[in-house]
Order: C-alpha cells, then sequence, then structure tokens
C-alpha cells in the first residue's frame, strides 16, 4: 500500500530538512526556513499514504501519488492496475453512480466533487483536476484566511489546510453514497489532522523565490523578463516571484481567488466527451465564478493545467492569457483597465513560449534542488539504512526525470539535459549498490551541479 | 501606473475574494455536532434550544457561557445530525429546530447580531 515511503525518510531526517533551507538560501537567496516537527512529518506521511480511515480503500495518497508529483494525470493513470482503488466506482457496485465519472477520470485525470451540497449527486457536481500539493507554505495563507483546494475553499470546519483531509475523507473515501461516519468511514482525529498538516506543509519548497534569477538560457531570460513585466506578461501580479500570491503594487496580499474565465473556455477535453460535465461555479455556494492561484515553480512537469484540466502543456497554459476567454473574463477587463492601452494580456507566440521556458528552467531549477537533498541524505545513510537509502536515492532519480522532461519538452538547455542524464543513471547505480552508494550519490550530485550551472549563475 | 494597479488589486479583491465562506459547506454536513475540526469548542456555538419562534426565526441556545439569541437566515443550512443512529446526515427545515434538542452553530462574521452560517440539529430517530 505504501507509496513511495522515501517521503517519510525524508520527515524523519531533519539533517535533510536543513540541507533543503540552506541549499535553497544558497541557491535562490531565500531567508532561513523553519522546519516542522519532524516526528510529526514523519507520522503525517504514514497517514497520507497509507490510512484509509476504513473507508472504500482509497488514501490521500491515491490522488497525490509521490512517485507523480503528487498530483494525478492521465499518463499516470494509465498505469495504475484495474484494481487500484482510484477506480472504486468502477469495482465497488456501492460507488458506481455518482461517486465518479470514470471515462472522464482516465481521459482527463478529472475527479467528481459535490462542492455545491450532496443533495442532488445526479446534476450537482462538478470535475476538478487533482493539484499537487508542494510548496503549500508558501501558497495558502491569505488576508482573509487560508485558501485550500482549486476554488480557495475546500476544507469544512476553520476552512485550514488542516481541516482539508477531514471534507476529503467525506468525499473521496466513503463506502458508500450514505457517507455516515463511523460506518462507511471514520474521521480523522485531532493528532492525524495535526500530522497531516505538518507533512503537506513540509512537501517542496518553503520559500519563495525572489526573482529575477541569473539565467543563462537567452529565450529563458526573455521570458523571465516578460514574466516581471508589468505593462507586458503582467504574470508577476498574481503570481509574485513565480509563487501563489498577489501583489498590484500595494503590498503582498497573500493568496487570492480571481475569475479568469477558464470556465469559459471553448472546447474544454471534458465537454468534448460528451459526458455531464455541469459548469464550475468555484468559490462558495452559490458560487462566485473564482479560483485561487497555484504556484508557477512546480507547474511546467504537474500539468494538466487549471482546475478543469483544459490544456495539456505549459505553453498552452501561458497562451490562455491572450486569449478571449481571460481577456473578457472579469480578471483579464481588470487587466485592460489598468493598461494604459487598454490591453489584458496579448503575446506573440515567441513571447509564450519565453514565459514557458522560464517556467520550465524553474521547474528544473527545482528537481534539481530536491535531487540534491534526496541524494545527500542517501549518501548519508549507513550500511544498516540501504533500504532507505535507496528509497531516497529511487525518489532523486525520479526527480530526475522529471527535471529531463521539463527541459527536454521545450528543447531547453541540451547539455544540462546531458548532465542530468548522467546524474540519473549514477543515483540509479547508487540506489542498487552495497558499497559505492555513497561514492557514486557524490557523483550525482556533482552532475547535478553541473546541470544547474548550465541553467543559472547562482552559485 | 502604480495606483492603476492599486485600484485594480482593490476591484480585483472585491471580485475575487470578499466573501467569508473558508469552510466548504458540503461536507460539513456530515461532520457530527462538536467534531467540526478547528470548529467546535472554538468558533462555533454548541447547546441546546430553549426556545424557537418561526416568526422572527430567532433560536435561544442554551450555552455554558449562558443563553444566547441566534438568527437563522433565509440562507442558513439546517442540517439534520442522525450520525447517532449510524444514518446519513440531510438537510433539514426550520420546522426541524424543536425545543431541547442539540444544537451546533457556526455564526457569519461581520454581523452586527449573531445569524447563523449553518445549523446542525440533533434528531433523535429516523426521518
Amino acid at each position: 500500500m505504501r507509496e513511495w515511503p522515501g517521503w517519510s525518510l525524508r520527515g524523519r531526517n531533519e539533517p535533510s530538512l536543513a540541507v533543503s533551507c540552506v541549499l535553497a538560501g544558497a541557491l535562490l537567496a531565500l531567508p532561513a526556513c523553519t522546519a516542522p516537527s519532524s516526528d510529526s512529518v514523519s507520522r503525517g506521511n504514514e497517514i497520507f499514504f497509507n490510512q484509509t480511515f476504513n473507508g472504500n480503500g482509497r488514501t490521500c495518497g491515491t490522488c497525490h501519488p509521490a512517485r507523480n508529483n503528487l498530483a494525478l494525470d492521465p499518463a499516470f493513470i494509465a498505469t495504475l492496475p484495474p484494481t487500484d482503488p482510484l477506480f472504486v466506482a468502477e469495482f465497488n457496485p456501492d460507488l458506481k453512480k455518482n461517486f465518479e465519472n470514470p471515462k472522464l477520470m482516465r481521459q482527463f485525470g478529472l475527479i467528481l466533487e459535490n462542492l455545491d451540497g450532496f443533495d442532488d449527486l445526479e446534476n450537482k457536481f462538478v470535475m476538478r483536476g487533482v493539484p499537487h500539493v508542494l510548496a503549500q507554505r508558501t501558497s495558502i495563507d491569505s488576508n482573509q484566511g487560508p485558501r485550500t483546494g482549486w476554488s480557495g475553499d475546500g476544507a469544512p470546519g476553520d476552512g485550514s489546510l488542516r481541516s482539508f483531509a477531514t471534507g476529503a475523507v467525506i468525499q473521496h473515501f466513503t463506502r458508500t453514497l450514505n457517507r455516515v461516519p463511523g460506518v462507511d468511514f471514520r474521521l480523522p482525529t485531532e493528532a492525524e489532522l495535526d500530522d497531516l498538516e505538518a507533512f503537506m506543509l513540509s512537501l517542496g519548497r518553503q520559500q519563495d523565490l525572489s526573482l529575477p534569477l541569473p539565467l543563462k538560457g537567452i529565450v529563458a531570460q526573455r521570458g523571465q523578463e516578460i514574466f516581471l513585466d508589468n505593462r507586458l506578461g503582467k504574470c508577476n501580479l498574481c503570481h509574485v516571484n513565480a509563487g501563489a500570491t498577489a501583489n498590484f503594487g500595494g503590498g503582498n496580499i497573500g493568496n487570492a481567488n480571481f475569475n479568469t474565465g477558464v470556465a469559459n473556455l471553448p472546447d474544454q477535453p471534458a465537454d468534448l466527451a460528451k459526458e455531464r460535465n455541469p459548469r464550475d461555479d468555484g468559490f462558495g455556494r452559490p458560487g462566485d465564478g473564482t479560483f485561487n492561484t497555484p504556484p508557477l515553480v512546480e507547474a511546467a512537469d504537474s500539468g494538466p493545467f487549471f482546475h478543469n484540466n483544459a490544456v495539456e502543456t505549459i505553453e498552452a497554459a501561458v497562451a490562455f492569457y491572450n486569449g478571449d476567454a481571460f481577456n473578457k473574463s472579469p480578471s483579464g477587463l481588470v487587466l485592460a483597465k489598468g493598461d494604459p492601452r487598454g490591453i489584458g494580456i496579448r503575446l506573440d507566440a515567441t513571447q509564450v513560449v519565453a514565459v514557458a521556458a522560464f517556467l520550465r528552467v524553474l521547474n528544473a531549477l527545482e528537481n534539481i534542488r530536491q535531487s540534491i537533498e534526496l541524494l545527500e541524505s542517501g549518501a548519508g545513510k549507513g550500511f544498516a539504512e540501504r533500504a532507505e537509502a535507496r528509497e531516497l536515492l529511487e525518489r532523486a532519480v525520479s526527480e530526475t526525470q522529471d527535471g529531463i522532461k521539463v527541459l527536454d519538452g521545450g528543447g531547453l538547455h541540451p547539455v544540462a539535459v546531458t548532465h542530468l542524464r548522467k546524474a540519473g543513471a549514477l543515483a540509479k547505480k547508487a540506489a542498487r549498490s552495497f558499497f559505492r552508494r555513497g561514492t557514486l550519490a557524490r557523483q550525482a550530485i556533482d552532475e547535478q551541479r553541473n546541470a544547474r550551472a548550465q541553467l543559472t549563475g547562482a552559485p | 501606473m502604480l495606483s492603476r494597479y492599486v485600484r485594480m488589486a482593490i476591484m480585483v479583491v472585491a471580485l475575487g475574494g470578499a466573501l467569508d465562506a473558508y469552510g466548504q459547506e458540503a461536507t460539513e454536513m456530515y461532520i457530527p455536532i462538536g467534531q467540526s475540526p478547528g470548529l467546535s469548542g472554538k468558533g462555533s456555538l454548541i447547546g441546546t434550544l430553549e426556545s424557537v419562534d418561526p416568526k422572527t426565526k430567532l433560536v435561544m441556545v442554551s450555552s455554558p457561557s449562558g443563553p444566547r439569541a441566534v438568527a437563522i437566515a433565509e440562507r442558513t443550512p439546517i442540517w439534520l445530525d442522525r450520525s447517532l443512529q449510524k444514518q446519513s446526515n440531510r438537510s433539514g427545515v426550520f420546522a426541524d429546530l424543536q425545543q431541547g434538542r442539540k444544537v451546533e452553530i457556526k455564526l457569519r462574521k461581520g454581523e452586527p447580531k449573531p445569524v447563523a452560517e449553518w445549523i446542525k440539529v440533533e434528531v433523535a430517530g429516523a426521518k
């Protein structure tokens, strides 16, 4: 059942967290991190990936698998066996109707949510993608309280990240549609919620970047300029430092909700499938059409994009902001009002690609940061801890492969890709080696650093 | 340019984030009285219905801190907590708010007088 035990090892390993913070600080000029209690993180990891809460067999990790960047996409779904609890609606007769839409799940990675209530299951539901849960420490807080889930109102109780799991268990873990606590599932305890929160907050970046970075690639460099230009790309207004907070000149307002018109996109994949796909009205009940802002550093390797998985590539996600759906949306119109030329966002194809290249490079740098952290943790394990070391190193391989994919997908930095391929091969060897694990892992770290040196001038 | 964007920020926030509805009501319905995470015992009112006035839509709730009058708005969801009977919780109506029943109320923020954002009422038998 356990998806990827390496997470727990990272959680237990305080030096690893510390290394992460130091590395992040060195690489990206970040302030020091605040490490959560490692025991709580470790327990949270166990709960996240293994605890079914006496429900239908799903865990949090069912939809947020560690080996797929804690997110779901159709390609990953296609690798799962038919007995995977993700497909519970296909083999549990009690959940066959009105629990999931298997066709939309398998084709587009969409999950069914009854965000406007459970009184009319046939008609009142929305289909949403599964976002990654990385960098939540930097992504959830707002001046008006925490914003969780795609529309910022995903948690019951006090609406916090801590409470999110309770809502998820009720929505996704139930054995029947009666949703009776103590019968169809059990609710998480207070202690479990504490641990889950600690674990989720420990995932990925602990701080936002500080842009601009001294990038070496000219296309990514230009993409960064466009991204930061409040008269051209305007990206940094709502994604400050490629994160999930907004600043319009009056100070950072934290995470914010916007109606960007994604729901108005024509030819959405789920609609083309001719399945029932009611309009998603976003925040509140009834909804106001707004959705919250995800962080962008982790975006390039965690598509599809937007709450409805409307587009597959990071280039298409950037291009969305050129279209009518955005420019005629409330947010697009507000941007146009603030623009001397009356333009919301208008980028040419080369500029779209440049912004996407910038986001690809940011993502690859984050992959490298995480890989180095994992390699160092794996190299530091003693002979008796080789199983744990292997798991850490395998996860480093996975991160490295993500970095390769992200750069390759944009035709970016072929020399860096070569270094990453070498790093991945060395990490793979290290994971299998009895006696040369440390040496091989350190060689892999050197290759990671070589790759990073191709992407940025930061030490 | 800066002031344009400050104005814009105000507009966008007004468009997109001014509502106080972060607790997701849909799944809240299935959480038994007293178990709402981060809310029960902290931000909600738990007690017994001392009186119910259908005309004014006011309920009087006894609580450790003394009786409190709370208005039930037209849009306030009323949920029947049947978890003790191992039955599915359901939406209810104002008539389900009967004297002597245990309730949990989340109060709306920013109201001059207490108004229920939602109310859960414990019902003894199948309904």
